[in-house]
């Protein structure tokens, strides 16, 4: 594209094709900032290089690693925390867009394999043809599955779909070696997790983008029934719904059940903004009941049980708010995004966490404080929890929430001084994990995990010696 | 009037971008199908090419990160049709503040300022300097005004005249059909549509001056266009002359009953952008169409259209994307069972004819059926 092209881009765009390759500045500006830029600046990569196939995946790394340039791997570039935004000058962005086939969807093993441009959106249009569904982030379904799944996100659109989707994938590392997980490495049929030796799978997950490139992953389905039912419950703190929550997750009872304040999330889980979502109790829990006709009406009735002995009060709603409820759980969420239509909030600042519902309170009591130390207004403060089967050891996601206006520096400001502060309250509080090892989250929590942060940066190393994946994005 | 928008109100739009990318489809509940609806970054691919990239860029070219017209820039830039479907999705789930299409035109206008313009589009504003039409015709279109006094103006623009001429025909033939008096302008200058559209608006000024006079002259009160671009931009590009702007087909559906002969006619019917999601006209082409032939719905309608792919002075620039464009429309037409394709809007019918040059389907905009129906 520009005119006096680098050896380098000549060098890609042999492998990839000449409209795939391009070092053209707005072409890679275009590339160059999410919405966490309050955290992670602006910055352009260098090359921006879209593979069709593995092949030309492999060619790629190969080819950076010989000439030590950073890569960092995009699918659909919709991680909202800076993940695929460069470090490094000279990056290398690999838009794996352009691989987006579904090359699976096996109803039998209740399985999909899909390439990484695929999202939920592409995915569901397919399974639901066999009454499945994959287990959805409460993220755009315009996400890409395999990104989503190999960060190891936690899907909060539907407690009994649990934690973990992925059963096996395949990545391409730095040196051109191909790595494939689970039963994947010994046979054509790639439907179970735990094939040979350790769960590789998940050593090598989580880890955005620094071990190598992710080109294809199973994943799991799950089943879509016709039959369901949903619940509002409105109550007026976030210590008092815990019981009740705990009830429905001992019991296994709900798809779906999520703690939302009267003023984020709400709004698109009903999706609109033209409601009098102040006129409603503080925080609002969310239930969605499914399954097959008679265990469904024995769940549905134990539900009521339950509600009613909770204190909380049924919020009498409009049906569309039940029926967009119905669609973002169990169907993609698409409304979600509503949370970015808040009136002078239009940005996201979030610590998303995973730790007992025995902590909720605390958990919220730490938000406040620590925000209204910083100086954010209370209105801007919101909470989200979302309870995860299994429920072992009550395991919820637990999001701290804060919508504001990201063209105010000062608010910016603000939030990198929350950040600061509440990392180290939350370690001290006691939590089980970050939702994703983000910016800034990476060095308070590596100083406490004593020898594990050294084997896993030798790990890292092992992997990938030249440091060229996703450089600087970790440690 | 044209007005330049603020800068802080263009960085605040842009920051509000999260880079969802939901703009880049229709609404996929409650039908769970993924149906694109940006026809530019579904071509190109890269993020540049779909409205968050856009802003990127935008905001690099704002804060002094962008300082020559590379052809990246040029091609992000101008290969969009600024058909504004990703501004309606945008507006449904974010509630955003700017609508895409003003930004975009805005970031046109500061790349003309700039002199970053493409050729194709520099030619056009030779083309009307010598020949005040668009495509730089010499020879007149023949449409004589039936009345001096005529309430009624139609205007014709450059499309219809120079190159879908049997929509001009099939309007004067309706008046004709109808008895209705009319005038057109006596010297009619392009409305400069394409000028805004690509920035180069100081160009439009001289547009703008000589057809405000010619409608002052001529006593109408009412103007009425097949064009929906024309109508757009005297509505929004133009001072308020007191005088009715209608489209072709809000002007029918006034007329009510015409004694049309309704044909054995499956047809889609294309929304094309200007009238649809910048001026809000969904029903009256529905409404004229439904008397003439059956209408077949496509997936894609209404606000969330897949634009045609040829506006914003991509058809001169980028013919090869206009066209394929026009063919993913082409598909959903057979999907949805239709033989005929129909628009109400040149610019559409152009394209969407060009691309179904080898395929068995019609392509009218709306009057041609209604003048083919009318008893003559
Ligand atoms: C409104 C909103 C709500 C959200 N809610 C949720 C939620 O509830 N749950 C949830 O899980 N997420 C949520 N997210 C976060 C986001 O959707 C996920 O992080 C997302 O799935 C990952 O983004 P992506 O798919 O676009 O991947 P990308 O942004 O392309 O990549 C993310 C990271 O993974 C790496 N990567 C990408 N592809 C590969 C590959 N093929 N191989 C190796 N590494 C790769 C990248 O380098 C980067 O570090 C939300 C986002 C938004 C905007
Ligand atoms: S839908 Fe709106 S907020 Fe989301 S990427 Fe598109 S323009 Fe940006
Ligand atoms: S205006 Fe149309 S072509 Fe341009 S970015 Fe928006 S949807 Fe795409």
């Amino acid at each position: 594209m520009n005119e006096t092209v680098s050896k380098l881009v000549n060098e890609l765009q042999a492998i990839v094709g000449e409209g795939n390759a391009t070092d053209d500045l707005a072409i890679c500006t275009s590339y160059s900032r999410d919405q966490h830029w309050h955290f992670v600046p602006a910055k352009n990569p260098a090359y921006v290089v879209r593979p069709g196939t593995k092949e030309e995946v492999r060619s790629v790394l190969m080819l950076a690693n010989k000439h030590k340039i950073p890569v960092i791997p995009y699918s659909t570039g919709i991680n909202v925390r800076g993940l695929t935004i460069p470090v490094h000058d000279g990056s290398i962005l690999l838009d794996l867009s352009r691989m987006n086939r579904i090359l699976e969807i096996n109803p039998e093993m209740k399985t999909a394999t899909v390439e990484p441009g695929v999202t939920f959106g592409m995915l569901l249009e397919q399974t639901r043809k066999h009454k499945l569904r994959p287990a959805f982030p409460d993220a755009p379904l315009t996400v890409s599955v395999l990104a989503n799944y190999y960060l190891r996100g936690i899907y909060q659109t539907s407690a009994t779909d649990g934690h973990d989707h992925t059963i096996s994938y395949e990545m391409i590392l730095p040196n051109g070696e191909i790595l494939k997980t689970g039963s994947r490495a010994l046979s054509e049929m790639p439907y179970f997790r735990y094939g040979v030796g350790p769960d590789f799978a998940g050593m090598f997950c989580a880890h955005p983008g620094t071990c190598g490139v992710v080109t294809e992953l199973t994943a799991k389905l799950y089943r879509l029934y016709d039959n369901r039912k949903e619940y509002f419950i409105g109550f007026d703190d976030v210590g008092t719904p815990t019981a009740f929550i705990y009830n429905l997750m001992h019991d296994e009872l709900a798809a779906s059940i999520r703690l939302v304040d009267n003023q984020s999330w709400l709004e698109g889980i009903f999706g609109t903004f033209d409601y009098a979502y102040d006129k409603l109790p503080k925080f609002v829990v969310c239930v969605l009941v499914e399954g097959v006709d008679s265990i469904f009406k024995a769940k549905d009735k134990l539900v009521r049980k339950y509600i009613n002995e909770s204190s909380g009060q049924i919020l009498e709603l409009p049906a569309e708010f039940a029926r967009t409820f119905e669609d973002e759980s169990l169907g993609g969420a698409e409304k979600s995004c509503m949370v970015f239509g808040l009136p002078g909030k239009g940005n996201y600042h979030c610590i998303g966490l995973y730790g007992p519902l025995t902590l909720a309170a605390r958990y919220y009591e730490v938000h406040e404080k620590t925000a209204l130390e910083v100086g954010i207004p209370k209105d801007h403060i919101h909470f989200y929890i979302d309870p995860i089967y299994s429920f072992h050891g009550q395991l919820c996601y637990f999001e701290l929430d804060v919508f504001y206006d990201g063209s105010d520096a000062g608010f910016g400001e603000k939030l990198r001084n929350y950040n600061d502060k509440q990392f180290h309250r939350l370690l001290d509080i006691g939590i089980y994990g970050w939702f994703r090892p983000y910016a800034g989250i990476i060095e308070p929590t590596a100083e406490r995990i004593g020898y594990l942060a050294e084997v896993w940066k030798k790990f890292l190393h092992v992997l990938d010696p030249n440091e060229i994946m996703n450089r600087g994005k970790l440690f | 009037m044209y007005m330049k928008l603020k800068r802080e109100e263009i960085l605040s739009a842009i920051h509000h971008c999260v880079k969802c990318k939901l703009c880049s489809i229709a609404s996929f509940h409650p039908n769970a199908e993924w149906l694109p609806l940006c026809p530019s970054g579904q071509y190109y691919g890269y993020q540049a090419f779909y409205a968050p990239g856009k802003m990127e860029i935008f905001r690099a070219i704002l804060e002094g990160e962008i300082t020559e017209p590379s052809d990246g820039l040029l091609n992000a830039v101008y290969a969009c049709t600024v058909c504004g479907a990703c501004y309606e999705k945008c507006k449904q789930i974010t509630n955003v503040e700017l609508g895409a299409p003003d930004l975009f035109e805005e970031m046109r206008s500061e790349l003309a300022s700039k002199g970053w313009i493409l050729d194709a589009h520099k030619s056009i504003v030779d083309k009307i300097k010598e020949t005040k039409n668009a495509y730089g015709e010499k020879y007149e279109y023949k449409a004589e005004t039936t009345d001096q006094n005529a309430d009624v103006m139609y205007y014709i623009g450059c499309t219809a005249r120079y190159r879908v001429p049997e929509i001009a025909d099939a309007m004067l033939g309706i008046f004709d059909k109808l008895g209705l008096k009319y005038q057109v302008m006596g010297e009619e200058w392009c409305c400069g549509s394409v000028l805004f559209r690509t920035g180069q608006v100081k160009a439009a000024k001289e547009l703008v001056a000589h057809n405000i006079e010619e409608i002052r002259k001529s006593g109408a009160k009412t103007v009425i266009f097949t064009c929906p671009g024309c109508l757009k931009t005297f509505k929004k590009n133009y001072p308020d002359m007191g005088v009715e702007l209608v489209h072709s087909t809000q002007f029918l559906t006034r007329l009510g009953n015409m004694n049309l002969k309704k044909e054995n006619l499956k047809a889609a019917y294309h929304d094309p952008c200007h009238l649809g999601r910048d001026l809000g006209i969904y029903e009256e082409p529905r409404a004229v169409l439904s008397e003439v032939a059956n209408i077949k719905k496509m997936k894609r309608e209404k606000k969330q259209a897949w634009c045609c792919g040829s506006g914003g002075g991509v058809k001169s620039a980028f013919d090869d994307f206009a066209l394929w464009s026009a063919a993913e429309r082409l598909k959903e037409v057979k999907e949805a069972g239709a033989e005929a394709l129909v628009s109400a809007c040149p610019f559409c019918k152009r394209n969407l004819k060009e691309a179904a040059e080898n395929e068995e389907l019609e392509v009218y905009d709306v009057v041609e059926l209604v003048n083919r129906c009318l008893e003559g």
